[in-house]
Protein backbone atom coordinates (compact mmCIF):
# COMPACT_ATOMS: atom_id res chain seq x y z
CA UNK A 1 0.00 0.00 0.00
CA UNK A 2 1.36 3.25 -1.27
CA UNK A 3 1.78 6.13 1.15
CA UNK A 4 1.66 9.99 0.70
CA UNK A 5 5.10 10.29 -0.38
CA UNK A 6 5.24 7.44 -2.92
CA UNK A 7 4.05 8.46 -6.03
CA UNK A 8 6.03 11.62 -5.94
CA UNK A 9 9.61 9.63 -5.09
CA UNK A 10 8.64 7.12 -8.03
CA UNK A 11 8.72 10.41 -10.16
CA UNK A 12 11.90 11.41 -9.27
CA UNK A 13 13.04 7.80 -10.04
CA UNK A 14 11.65 7.42 -13.06
CA UNK A 15 13.03 10.58 -14.20
CA UNK A 16 16.64 9.52 -12.98
CA UNK A 17 16.03 6.25 -15.24
CA UNK A 18 14.81 7.39 -17.89
CA UNK A 19 17.16 10.67 -18.03
CA UNK A 20 20.08 8.30 -18.10
CA UNK A 21 18.77 6.59 -20.68
CA UNK A 22 17.80 9.61 -23.22
CA UNK A 23 19.91 12.22 -23.23
CA UNK A 24 17.14 13.89 -25.15
CA UNK A 25 14.73 14.36 -21.49
CA UNK A 26 14.70 17.56 -20.07
CA UNK A 27 13.33 18.45 -16.78
CA UNK A 28 12.21 22.35 -16.05
CA UNK A 29 10.05 22.59 -12.63
CA UNK A 30 8.73 25.83 -10.98
CA UNK A 31 10.70 25.58 -7.59
CA UNK A 32 9.26 22.61 -6.84
CA UNK A 33 10.47 18.95 -5.83
CA UNK A 34 13.84 20.36 -6.37
CA UNK A 35 15.58 18.57 -3.66
CA UNK A 36 14.24 14.74 -4.59
CA UNK A 37 15.36 15.70 -8.42
CA UNK A 38 18.69 16.49 -7.50
CA UNK A 39 19.53 12.51 -8.35
CA UNK A 40 18.41 13.87 -11.80
CA UNK A 41 20.50 16.86 -12.04
CA UNK A 42 23.26 15.40 -11.05
CA UNK A 43 23.04 12.17 -13.54
CA UNK A 44 21.91 14.23 -16.28
CA UNK A 45 23.88 17.37 -16.10
CA UNK A 46 22.54 20.38 -18.17
CA UNK A 47 19.03 19.12 -18.83
CA UNK A 48 17.37 19.89 -15.18
CA UNK A 49 16.27 23.68 -14.65
CA UNK A 50 14.54 25.13 -11.49
CA UNK A 51 13.01 27.86 -13.59
CA UNK A 52 11.54 29.45 -10.32
CA UNK A 53 8.38 31.17 -10.12
CA UNK A 54 7.48 32.11 -13.69
CA UNK A 55 5.52 29.26 -14.72
CA UNK A 56 3.70 30.61 -18.20
CA UNK A 57 7.71 31.39 -19.02
CA UNK A 58 8.32 27.75 -18.47
CA UNK A 59 5.65 26.53 -19.98
CA UNK A 60 6.75 28.83 -23.25
CA UNK A 61 10.59 27.64 -22.82
CA UNK A 62 9.11 24.01 -22.89
CA UNK A 63 7.45 24.00 -26.20
CA UNK A 64 11.34 25.82 -27.51
CA UNK A 65 12.99 23.05 -26.19
CA UNK A 66 10.67 20.51 -27.82
CA UNK A 67 11.08 22.40 -30.98
CA UNK A 68 14.90 21.49 -30.61
CA UNK A 69 13.56 17.77 -30.31
CA UNK A 70 13.77 17.54 -26.53
CA UNK A 71 10.99 15.54 -24.53
CA UNK A 72 10.67 18.29 -21.92
CA UNK A 73 8.88 17.47 -18.51
CA UNK A 74 7.19 20.67 -16.40
CA UNK A 75 6.55 20.00 -13.05
CA UNK A 76 5.02 22.48 -10.75
CA UNK A 77 1.72 22.33 -8.42
CA UNK A 78 -1.65 22.10 -10.75
CA UNK A 79 -3.10 25.77 -10.90
CA UNK A 80 -0.58 27.30 -11.74
CA UNK A 81 1.03 24.72 -14.50
CA UNK A 82 -2.79 23.83 -16.29
CA UNK A 83 -4.96 27.19 -15.18
CA UNK A 84 -2.11 29.91 -15.18
CA UNK A 85 -1.04 28.77 -17.95
CA UNK A 86 -3.56 27.72 -20.18
CA UNK A 87 -2.78 29.60 -23.11
CA UNK A 88 0.54 28.70 -23.18
CA UNK A 89 -0.14 25.14 -23.39
CA UNK A 90 -2.52 25.40 -25.85
CA UNK A 91 -0.41 28.28 -28.42
CA UNK A 92 3.37 27.49 -27.55
CA UNK A 93 2.77 23.44 -27.50
CA UNK A 94 -0.76 22.46 -29.14
CA UNK A 95 -0.68 25.18 -31.89
CA UNK A 96 2.58 24.62 -32.74
CA UNK A 97 2.10 20.61 -32.61
CA UNK A 98 4.56 20.11 -30.32
CA UNK A 99 4.91 17.23 -27.51
CA UNK A 100 5.96 17.58 -23.84
CA UNK A 101 4.85 16.21 -20.70
CA UNK A 102 3.17 18.41 -18.30
CA UNK A 103 3.13 16.86 -14.31
CA UNK A 104 1.21 18.21 -11.47
CA UNK A 105 1.23 17.89 -7.96
CA UNK A 106 -1.41 19.40 -6.08
CA UNK A 107 -4.43 17.40 -7.41
CA UNK A 108 -7.90 18.73 -6.76
CA UNK A 109 -8.08 19.91 -3.41
CA UNK A 110 -4.49 17.46 -2.42
CA UNK A 111 -3.25 20.82 -0.95
CA UNK A 112 -6.20 20.64 1.67
CA UNK A 113 -5.32 23.33 4.15
CA UNK A 114 -4.17 26.01 1.08
CA UNK A 115 -6.90 27.15 -0.09
CA UNK A 116 -8.63 27.14 -3.47
CA UNK A 117 -5.56 28.90 -4.62
CA UNK A 118 -3.84 25.98 -4.67
CA UNK A 119 -6.29 23.60 -5.25
CA UNK A 120 -7.16 22.44 -9.24
CA UNK A 121 -10.42 20.35 -10.33
CA UNK A 122 -10.80 21.22 -13.91
CA UNK A 123 -7.82 19.84 -14.89
CA UNK A 124 -8.93 17.11 -17.69
CA UNK A 125 -11.89 19.53 -19.09
CA UNK A 126 -9.03 22.15 -19.84
CA UNK A 127 -6.79 19.76 -21.27
CA UNK A 128 -9.20 17.65 -22.85
CA UNK A 129 -10.69 20.99 -24.64
CA UNK A 130 -7.01 21.19 -26.55
CA UNK A 131 -6.37 18.93 -29.72
CA UNK A 132 -3.19 16.88 -29.32
CA UNK A 133 -3.45 16.01 -25.79
CA UNK A 134 -3.85 13.04 -23.36
CA UNK A 135 -4.45 12.71 -19.67
CA UNK A 136 -2.92 10.34 -17.22
CA UNK A 137 -3.88 9.90 -13.83
CA UNK A 138 -1.65 7.26 -11.90
CA UNK A 139 -2.47 6.41 -8.69
CA UNK A 140 0.10 3.67 -8.14
CA UNK A 141 4.01 3.84 -8.54
CA UNK A 142 4.20 1.46 -10.91
CA UNK A 143 1.29 3.07 -12.86
CA UNK A 144 3.50 6.25 -13.10
CA UNK A 145 6.42 4.51 -13.97
CA UNK A 146 4.65 2.90 -16.56
CA UNK A 147 2.61 5.91 -18.35
CA UNK A 148 5.36 7.71 -17.94
CA UNK A 149 7.37 5.62 -20.17
CA UNK A 150 4.79 4.89 -22.92
CA UNK A 151 3.85 8.94 -23.20
CA UNK A 152 6.64 11.06 -23.08
CA UNK A 153 8.23 10.88 -26.62
CA UNK A 154 4.31 10.66 -28.01
CA UNK A 155 4.67 13.70 -29.85
CA UNK A 156 1.47 15.08 -27.46
CA UNK A 157 1.08 17.02 -24.62
CA UNK A 158 0.57 14.50 -21.59
CA UNK A 159 -1.19 15.59 -18.60
CA UNK A 160 0.05 13.29 -15.79
CA UNK A 161 -1.82 14.13 -12.80
CA UNK A 162 0.16 13.45 -9.71
CA UNK A 163 -2.01 12.48 -6.54
CA UNK A 164 -0.61 12.34 -3.22
CA UNK A 165 -2.06 9.22 -2.23
CA UNK A 166 -2.26 6.26 -3.88
CA UNK A 167 -5.01 3.53 -4.05
CA UNK A 168 -2.92 0.94 -2.62
CA UNK A 169 -3.87 -1.91 -5.54
CA UNK A 170 -0.84 -3.69 -7.16
CA UNK A 171 -1.31 -4.37 -10.80
CA UNK A 172 0.75 -6.68 -13.23
CA UNK A 173 2.39 -4.82 -15.81
CA UNK A 174 0.65 -5.53 -18.84
CA UNK A 175 -2.45 -4.18 -17.24
CA UNK A 176 -0.53 -0.94 -17.18
CA UNK A 177 -1.41 0.46 -20.86
CA UNK A 178 -1.97 3.48 -21.75
CA UNK A 179 -5.14 4.46 -22.96
CA UNK A 180 -6.65 1.03 -21.47
CA UNK A 181 -8.72 0.49 -18.10
CA UNK A 182 -8.67 -1.99 -16.12
CA UNK A 183 -11.73 -4.48 -14.89
CA UNK A 184 -10.42 -5.58 -11.37
CA UNK A 185 -14.00 -7.37 -10.49
CA UNK A 186 -16.81 -9.02 -12.80
CA UNK A 187 -20.33 -7.90 -11.85
CA UNK A 188 -23.63 -8.33 -13.19
CA UNK A 189 -26.06 -5.20 -12.04
CA UNK A 190 -23.67 -2.28 -11.49
CA UNK A 191 -20.53 -0.94 -12.52
CA UNK A 192 -18.16 1.73 -10.56
CA UNK A 193 -15.47 3.31 -12.69
CA UNK A 194 -13.14 4.67 -10.31
CA UNK A 195 -10.36 6.96 -10.89
CA UNK A 196 -7.29 7.66 -8.59
CA UNK A 197 -7.27 7.11 -5.06
CA UNK A 198 -10.50 6.48 -5.01
CA UNK A 199 -10.03 2.75 -6.90
CA UNK A 200 -9.38 2.09 -3.06
CA UNK A 201 -12.82 2.94 -1.58
CA UNK A 202 -14.74 1.37 -4.59
CA UNK A 203 -13.15 -1.71 -3.86
CA UNK A 204 -14.23 -1.17 0.14
CA UNK A 205 -17.32 -0.82 -0.25
CA UNK A 206 -18.08 -3.33 -3.36
CA UNK A 207 -18.01 -5.97 -0.20
CA UNK A 208 -20.82 -3.72 1.59
CA UNK A 209 -22.57 -3.66 -1.87
CA UNK A 210 -22.90 -7.22 -2.64
CA UNK A 211 -24.14 -7.65 0.73
CA UNK A 212 -27.29 -5.59 -0.38
CA UNK A 213 -27.49 -7.22 -3.67
CA UNK A 214 -25.15 -5.30 -5.63
CA UNK A 215 -22.81 -7.99 -8.12
CA UNK A 216 -20.53 -4.58 -8.99
CA UNK A 217 -17.89 -4.25 -11.60
CA UNK A 218 -14.97 -1.88 -11.03
CA UNK A 219 -13.87 -0.49 -13.77
CA UNK A 220 -10.51 1.98 -12.87
CA UNK A 221 -9.07 4.68 -15.24
CA UNK A 222 -5.79 5.41 -15.02
CA UNK A 223 -5.95 7.37 -18.41
CA UNK A 224 -8.92 9.27 -18.52
CA UNK A 225 -8.27 10.75 -22.25
CA UNK A 226 -8.35 9.00 -24.43
CA UNK A 227 -11.25 7.33 -22.31
CA UNK A 228 -11.61 3.27 -22.90
CA UNK A 229 -14.75 3.28 -24.64
CA UNK A 230 -14.72 0.06 -25.45
CA UNK A 231 -13.84 -1.14 -21.69
CA UNK A 232 -16.90 1.13 -20.81
CA UNK A 233 -19.50 0.20 -23.23
CA UNK A 234 -18.83 -3.41 -22.58
CA UNK A 235 -19.34 -3.86 -18.99
CA UNK A 236 -22.51 -0.74 -19.40
CA UNK A 237 -24.15 -2.97 -21.77
CA UNK A 238 -24.12 -5.69 -19.06
CA UNK A 239 -25.19 -3.78 -15.82
CA UNK A 240 -27.33 -0.84 -17.31
CA UNK A 241 -26.33 1.16 -13.81
CA UNK A 242 -22.94 2.96 -13.67
CA UNK A 243 -21.74 5.05 -10.93
CA UNK A 244 -18.42 7.02 -12.13
CA UNK A 245 -16.15 8.17 -9.32
CA UNK A 246 -14.02 11.20 -9.46
CA UNK A 247 -12.00 13.94 -8.01
CA UNK A 248 -13.01 16.65 -10.53
CA UNK A 249 -15.92 18.93 -11.39
CA UNK A 250 -19.00 17.38 -13.91
CA UNK A 251 -18.32 19.89 -16.47
CA UNK A 252 -15.29 18.01 -18.55
CA UNK A 253 -14.73 15.36 -16.40
CA UNK A 254 -14.74 11.56 -16.30
CA UNK A 255 -18.18 10.70 -15.67
CA UNK A 256 -19.41 13.25 -18.56
CA UNK A 257 -17.28 11.17 -20.88
CA UNK A 258 -18.78 7.92 -19.74
CA UNK A 259 -22.61 9.70 -20.91
CA UNK A 260 -21.18 10.22 -24.19
CA UNK A 261 -19.71 7.43 -24.85
CA UNK A 262 -22.73 5.07 -23.57
CA UNK A 263 -25.18 7.37 -24.52
CA UNK A 264 -26.70 5.34 -27.18
CA UNK A 265 -27.08 1.95 -25.14
CA UNK A 266 -30.72 2.11 -23.60
CA UNK A 267 -32.22 1.43 -20.79
CA UNK A 268 -28.39 2.84 -18.81
CA UNK A 269 -28.85 4.51 -15.67
CA UNK A 270 -26.05 7.15 -14.60
CA UNK A 271 -24.69 8.25 -11.71
CA UNK A 272 -21.84 10.45 -10.48
CA UNK A 273 -19.77 11.29 -7.44
CA UNK A 274 -17.91 14.39 -8.34
CA UNK A 275 -16.71 17.76 -6.59
CA UNK A 276 -19.75 20.43 -6.86
CA UNK A 277 -18.97 23.52 -9.19
CA UNK A 278 -17.83 25.70 -6.57
CA UNK A 279 -14.80 26.40 -4.66
CA UNK A 280 -13.86 23.98 -1.79
CA UNK A 281 -13.16 26.36 0.93
CA UNK A 282 -13.08 24.18 3.72
CA UNK A 283 -10.03 23.11 5.61
CA UNK A 284 -8.84 20.36 7.13
CA UNK A 285 -7.00 16.68 6.22
CA UNK A 286 -7.50 15.36 2.18
CA UNK A 287 -9.62 12.69 4.23
CA UNK A 288 -11.59 14.98 6.05
CA UNK A 289 -12.31 16.46 2.74
CA UNK A 290 -13.23 13.58 0.54
CA UNK A 291 -15.39 12.42 3.56
CA UNK A 292 -17.19 15.30 3.58
CA UNK A 293 -17.81 14.92 -0.03
CA UNK A 294 -19.27 11.59 -0.22
CA UNK A 295 -15.95 10.44 -1.96
CA UNK A 296 -15.37 7.46 0.03
CA UNK A 297 -16.61 4.52 0.96
CA UNK A 298 -19.60 5.17 2.53
CA UNK A 299 -20.26 7.91 0.14
CA UNK A 300 -20.41 5.64 -2.59
CA UNK A 301 -22.38 2.64 -1.17
CA UNK A 302 -25.01 6.10 -0.06
CA UNK A 303 -25.11 7.28 -3.66
CA UNK A 304 -25.72 4.27 -5.03
CA UNK A 305 -28.60 3.16 -2.70
CA UNK A 306 -30.01 6.66 -3.65
CA UNK A 307 -29.68 6.47 -7.07
CA UNK A 308 -30.30 3.00 -8.15
CA UNK A 309 -31.96 1.32 -5.44
CA UNK A 310 -34.55 4.25 -4.83
CA UNK A 311 -35.68 4.11 -8.55
CA UNK A 312 -35.35 0.64 -8.44
CA UNK A 313 -38.33 -0.05 -5.76
CA UNK A 314 -39.95 2.90 -7.17
CA UNK A 315 -39.90 0.98 -10.85
CA UNK A 316 -40.62 -2.41 -9.38
CA UNK A 317 -43.42 -0.71 -7.34
CA UNK A 318 -45.23 1.36 -10.32
CA UNK A 319 -44.67 -2.30 -12.63
CA UNK A 320 -46.98 -3.73 -9.65
CA UNK B 1 21.91 57.28 -44.17
CA UNK B 2 18.57 56.37 -44.58
CA UNK B 3 17.45 52.71 -45.19
CA UNK B 4 14.00 52.70 -46.66
CA UNK B 5 12.88 49.64 -48.10
CA UNK B 6 10.37 50.99 -50.58
CA UNK B 7 9.85 48.32 -52.68
CA UNK B 8 9.07 45.76 -49.63
CA UNK B 9 6.60 48.27 -48.38
CA UNK B 10 4.95 48.56 -51.96
CA UNK B 11 4.64 44.80 -51.57
CA UNK B 12 2.91 44.67 -48.04
CA UNK B 13 0.59 47.61 -49.20
CA UNK B 14 -0.28 45.30 -52.25
CA UNK B 15 -0.50 42.36 -50.37
CA UNK B 16 -2.46 43.65 -47.20
CA UNK B 17 -5.21 45.26 -49.70
CA UNK B 18 -5.88 42.42 -51.94
CA UNK B 19 -6.33 40.26 -48.54
CA UNK B 20 -8.38 42.83 -46.88
CA UNK B 21 -6.06 42.25 -43.71
CA UNK B 22 -3.23 43.06 -41.83
CA UNK B 23 -1.40 45.78 -40.17
CA UNK B 24 0.54 47.70 -42.51
CA UNK B 25 1.63 50.31 -39.69
CA UNK B 26 3.40 47.72 -38.08
CA UNK B 27 4.95 46.18 -40.66
CA UNK B 28 6.68 49.59 -41.69
CA UNK B 29 8.02 49.60 -38.52
CA UNK B 30 9.81 46.63 -38.53
CA UNK B 31 10.24 46.04 -42.61
CA UNK B 32 13.81 47.25 -42.40
CA UNK B 33 15.14 45.52 -39.43
CA UNK B 34 13.59 42.20 -40.73
CA UNK B 35 14.85 42.88 -44.30
CA UNK B 36 18.41 43.59 -43.03
CA UNK B 37 18.22 40.26 -41.02
CA UNK B 38 17.64 37.92 -43.77
CA UNK B 39 19.76 39.57 -46.25
CA UNK B 40 22.98 40.08 -44.24
CA UNK B 41 23.15 37.85 -40.65
CA UNK B 42 20.54 35.02 -40.93
CA UNK B 43 21.94 31.86 -42.25
CA UNK B 44 18.90 30.30 -43.68
CA UNK B 45 18.24 28.41 -46.71
CA UNK B 46 14.72 28.61 -48.54
CA UNK B 47 16.02 25.13 -50.44
CA UNK B 48 16.43 23.81 -47.02
CA UNK B 49 14.11 25.39 -44.05
CA UNK B 50 14.17 22.80 -41.33
CA UNK B 51 18.62 22.88 -41.69
CA UNK B 52 19.66 21.91 -38.02
CA UNK B 53 22.47 23.96 -38.30
CA UNK B 54 20.35 27.29 -39.32
CA UNK B 55 19.86 30.64 -37.67
CA UNK B 56 16.07 30.97 -36.17
CA UNK B 57 14.43 34.55 -36.44
CA UNK B 58 10.99 34.76 -34.25
CA UNK B 59 8.62 37.36 -34.98
CA UNK B 60 6.76 37.30 -31.54
CA UNK B 61 4.94 40.59 -32.32
CA UNK B 62 3.17 38.31 -35.02
CA UNK B 63 0.77 41.14 -36.33
CA UNK B 64 3.76 42.65 -37.77
CA UNK B 65 3.90 39.71 -40.07
CA UNK B 66 3.32 41.19 -43.41
CA UNK B 67 6.56 42.54 -43.12
CA UNK B 68 8.30 38.96 -42.45
CA UNK B 69 6.05 37.37 -45.69
CA UNK B 70 7.36 39.79 -47.73
CA UNK B 71 10.80 39.57 -46.58
CA UNK B 72 10.19 35.72 -46.64
CA UNK B 73 9.39 35.95 -50.24
CA UNK B 74 12.59 37.97 -51.10
CA UNK B 75 14.23 35.23 -49.95
CA UNK B 76 12.69 32.38 -51.99
CA UNK B 77 10.65 31.00 -48.90
CA UNK B 78 7.84 32.04 -50.54
CA UNK B 79 5.94 32.92 -53.87
CA UNK B 80 4.09 35.30 -55.29
CA UNK B 81 0.97 32.84 -55.35
CA UNK B 82 1.53 32.41 -51.57
CA UNK B 83 1.47 36.31 -51.16
CA UNK B 84 -1.06 36.59 -53.63
CA UNK B 85 -3.45 34.28 -51.65
CA UNK B 86 -3.55 36.10 -48.31
CA UNK B 87 -6.30 36.16 -45.80
CA UNK B 88 -7.72 33.89 -48.18
CA UNK B 89 -9.47 30.42 -48.18
CA UNK B 90 -6.81 28.08 -49.41
CA UNK B 91 -4.07 30.25 -48.86
CA UNK B 92 -1.09 29.65 -46.36
CA UNK B 93 -0.11 33.35 -44.98
CA UNK B 94 -2.80 34.46 -42.40
CA UNK B 95 -3.05 37.89 -40.53
CA UNK B 96 -0.68 36.26 -37.91
CA UNK B 97 1.62 33.27 -38.97
CA UNK B 98 1.51 29.71 -38.69
CA UNK B 99 4.36 27.60 -38.70
CA UNK B 100 3.05 24.31 -39.64
CA UNK B 101 2.11 26.28 -42.61
CA UNK B 102 4.36 28.67 -43.66
CA UNK B 103 8.11 27.57 -44.92
CA UNK B 104 10.65 30.09 -42.61
CA UNK B 105 8.69 30.83 -39.85
CA UNK B 106 9.62 29.29 -36.77
CA UNK B 107 6.99 29.79 -34.31
CA UNK B 108 3.23 30.45 -34.67
CA UNK B 109 2.37 33.90 -33.02
CA UNK B 110 -0.10 36.14 -32.43
CA UNK B 111 -0.92 36.28 -28.71
CA UNK B 112 1.65 38.82 -27.62
CA UNK B 113 4.30 37.69 -24.93
CA UNK B 114 4.96 34.18 -25.98
CA UNK B 115 7.43 34.45 -28.92
CA UNK B 116 10.18 35.34 -26.66
CA UNK B 117 9.71 33.40 -23.93
CA UNK B 118 9.34 30.08 -26.50
CA UNK B 119 12.61 31.40 -28.18
CA UNK B 120 14.55 31.11 -24.84
CA UNK B 121 13.72 27.37 -24.66
CA UNK B 122 14.94 27.75 -28.34
CA UNK B 123 18.37 28.89 -27.49
CA UNK B 124 18.60 26.82 -23.95
CA UNK B 125 17.91 23.71 -26.35
CA UNK B 126 20.37 24.51 -28.94
CA UNK B 127 23.10 25.21 -25.88
CA UNK B 128 22.17 21.55 -24.33
CA UNK B 129 22.78 19.87 -27.68
CA UNK B 130 26.04 22.18 -28.46
CA UNK B 131 24.77 23.83 -31.65
CA UNK B 132 26.06 27.23 -32.51
CA UNK B 133 22.78 28.74 -33.92
CA UNK B 134 21.83 31.92 -33.21
CA UNK B 135 18.06 33.37 -32.44
CA UNK B 136 16.94 36.53 -33.00
CA UNK B 137 13.88 37.31 -31.81
CA UNK B 138 11.83 40.26 -32.55
CA UNK B 139 9.37 42.08 -29.70
CA UNK B 140 7.26 45.13 -30.06
CA UNK B 141 7.49 47.31 -27.40
CA UNK B 142 3.71 47.56 -26.60
CA UNK B 143 4.32 43.87 -26.18
CA UNK B 144 6.64 44.76 -23.54
CA UNK B 145 3.70 45.42 -21.02
CA UNK B 146 3.24 41.16 -20.91
CA UNK B 147 4.41 39.96 -17.48
CA UNK B 148 5.96 36.99 -19.74
CA UNK B 149 8.28 38.92 -21.83
CA UNK B 150 10.13 40.55 -18.09
CA UNK B 151 10.20 36.51 -17.37
CA UNK B 152 11.63 35.69 -19.59
CA UNK B 153 14.33 38.18 -19.82
CA UNK B 154 15.39 37.11 -15.95
CA UNK B 155 15.68 33.75 -17.04
CA UNK B 156 17.74 34.33 -20.36
CA UNK B 157 20.12 36.22 -18.06
CA UNK B 158 20.19 34.28 -15.75
CA UNK B 159 20.91 31.35 -18.02
CA UNK B 160 23.76 33.67 -19.51
CA UNK B 161 22.04 32.32 -23.35
CA UNK B 162 24.79 34.10 -25.08
CA UNK B 163 23.45 32.46 -28.08
CA UNK B 164 20.01 35.08 -27.99
CA UNK B 165 19.34 38.34 -29.33
CA UNK B 166 16.14 40.24 -28.65
CA UNK B 167 15.38 43.34 -30.92
CA UNK B 168 12.34 45.76 -29.32
CA UNK B 169 10.57 47.70 -32.35
CA UNK B 170 10.59 50.71 -30.08
CA UNK B 171 7.60 52.17 -32.13
CA UNK B 172 6.11 54.42 -29.25
CA UNK B 173 2.77 52.43 -28.95
CA UNK B 174 3.81 51.57 -25.28
CA UNK B 175 4.16 55.04 -24.37
CA UNK B 176 0.96 55.89 -25.80
CA UNK B 177 -0.18 54.16 -22.63
CA UNK B 178 2.15 54.34 -20.19
CA UNK B 179 4.69 57.41 -20.74
CA UNK B 180 7.67 56.07 -18.06
CA UNK B 181 8.88 54.15 -20.96
CA UNK B 182 12.99 54.13 -20.16
CA UNK B 183 13.11 50.63 -22.32
CA UNK B 184 17.23 50.70 -22.40
CA UNK B 185 17.44 51.36 -18.30
CA UNK B 186 15.14 48.41 -18.33
CA UNK B 187 16.39 45.28 -20.19
CA UNK B 188 19.85 46.82 -18.21
CA UNK B 189 18.63 46.30 -15.16
CA UNK B 190 17.59 42.62 -15.98
CA UNK B 191 21.33 42.12 -17.05
CA UNK B 192 21.11 42.47 -20.55
CA UNK B 193 23.69 44.09 -23.07
CA UNK B 194 21.33 47.12 -24.44
CA UNK B 195 22.07 48.82 -27.66
CA UNK B 196 20.04 51.49 -29.50
CA UNK B 197 20.17 51.96 -32.67
CA UNK B 198 17.94 53.54 -35.65
CA UNK B 199 15.68 50.83 -36.80
CA UNK B 200 15.75 51.92 -39.95
CA UNK B 201 19.39 52.78 -40.80
CA UNK B 202 21.30 49.96 -42.04
CA UNK B 203 24.32 51.37 -40.86
CA UNK B 204 23.04 51.72 -37.45
CA UNK B 205 21.66 48.10 -37.43
CA UNK B 206 24.07 46.34 -38.87
CA UNK B 207 26.60 48.26 -36.48
CA UNK B 208 24.58 47.11 -33.42
CA UNK B 209 24.78 43.69 -34.88
CA UNK B 210 28.00 43.45 -35.67
CA UNK B 211 28.83 44.15 -32.23
CA UNK B 212 27.14 41.49 -30.49
CA UNK B 213 29.37 38.30 -29.80
CA UNK B 214 27.00 35.40 -30.20
CA UNK B 215 28.27 32.63 -27.55
CA UNK B 216 27.13 29.78 -25.84
CA UNK B 217 27.38 31.45 -21.91
CA UNK B 218 27.23 34.83 -22.00
CA UNK B 219 25.09 38.20 -21.62
CA UNK B 220 21.98 37.95 -24.03
CA UNK B 221 21.74 40.93 -26.12
CA UNK B 222 19.02 43.16 -26.57
CA UNK B 223 19.15 45.78 -29.79
CA UNK B 224 16.11 48.67 -29.00
CA UNK B 225 15.64 49.71 -32.59
CA UNK B 226 13.78 53.13 -32.66
CA UNK B 227 10.99 53.03 -35.28
CA UNK B 228 7.94 55.16 -36.36
CA UNK B 229 5.20 53.11 -37.02
CA UNK B 230 4.06 53.52 -40.42
CA UNK B 231 7.11 54.61 -41.28
CA UNK B 232 7.40 56.40 -44.91
CA UNK B 233 3.92 57.09 -45.78
CA UNK B 234 2.90 60.21 -43.74
CA UNK B 235 -0.11 59.35 -43.64
CA UNK B 236 0.76 55.74 -41.98
CA UNK B 237 3.12 57.64 -39.73
CA UNK B 238 1.97 57.12 -36.40
CA UNK B 239 -0.23 56.04 -34.12
CA UNK B 240 -3.69 56.97 -35.57
CA UNK B 241 -6.22 55.16 -37.44
CA UNK B 242 -4.15 53.29 -39.79
CA UNK B 243 -3.16 50.26 -37.01
CA UNK B 244 -5.71 47.79 -38.59
CA UNK B 245 -7.53 49.44 -40.89
CA UNK B 246 -7.27 48.41 -44.86
CA UNK B 247 -6.98 50.98 -47.63
CA UNK B 248 -9.25 51.88 -50.10
CA UNK B 249 -8.23 51.87 -53.81
CA UNK B 250 -7.43 55.54 -53.96
CA UNK B 251 -5.75 55.40 -50.46
CA UNK B 252 -3.28 52.46 -51.83
CA UNK B 253 -2.63 54.61 -54.79
CA UNK B 254 -1.88 57.50 -52.41
CA UNK B 255 0.60 55.12 -50.65
CA UNK B 256 2.41 53.77 -53.46
CA UNK B 257 2.78 57.08 -54.95
CA UNK B 258 4.42 58.52 -51.18
CA UNK B 259 6.98 55.41 -51.59
CA UNK B 260 7.62 55.98 -55.25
Amino acid sequence: MGGPNVMRQQFADTLLQVGREDPRLVVLVGDISHFILQPFAQACPGRYYNVGICEPTILSMAAGLAKTGFSPVVHTIAPFLVERSFEQIKLDFCYQRLGGTLITVGSAFDYSNLGCTHHCYDDFALLKSLPNTQIVYPASAEEFDGLFRQTYRSGKVTLVRLPSQAHGQAFRQEEIRFGSGVKLTDGSNLTLIATGPHLRNALAARETLGDMGWQTEILYLHTIHPIDTELIRASVRKTRQVLVVEEHVWTGGVGSDVLRVTRDIPRVRHAFLHLPETFVREYGTYEEHCERLGLSRNGIVKKVETEFRARTTLAAGSQA
Amino acid sequence: MTMMNNDLRRTIIDVVYRGKDGHIPSAFSIVDIVALLYREYLKVDPHHPQDPSRDYFILSKGHGCVALYVVLAERGFLSQHDLDTFCTSGGILGEHPDCTKVPGVEASTGSLGHGFPFAVGLALGLRILSMTNRIFVLVGDGECHEGTVWEAAHVANNLQLGNLCVIVDWNGSAAQLMPRDDLPAKWRAFGWEARVADGHSEPELRAAFDRIVFQPTGSPTVVIAKTVKGKGVPMLEGHGVWHHRIPTAAERQQMREALA
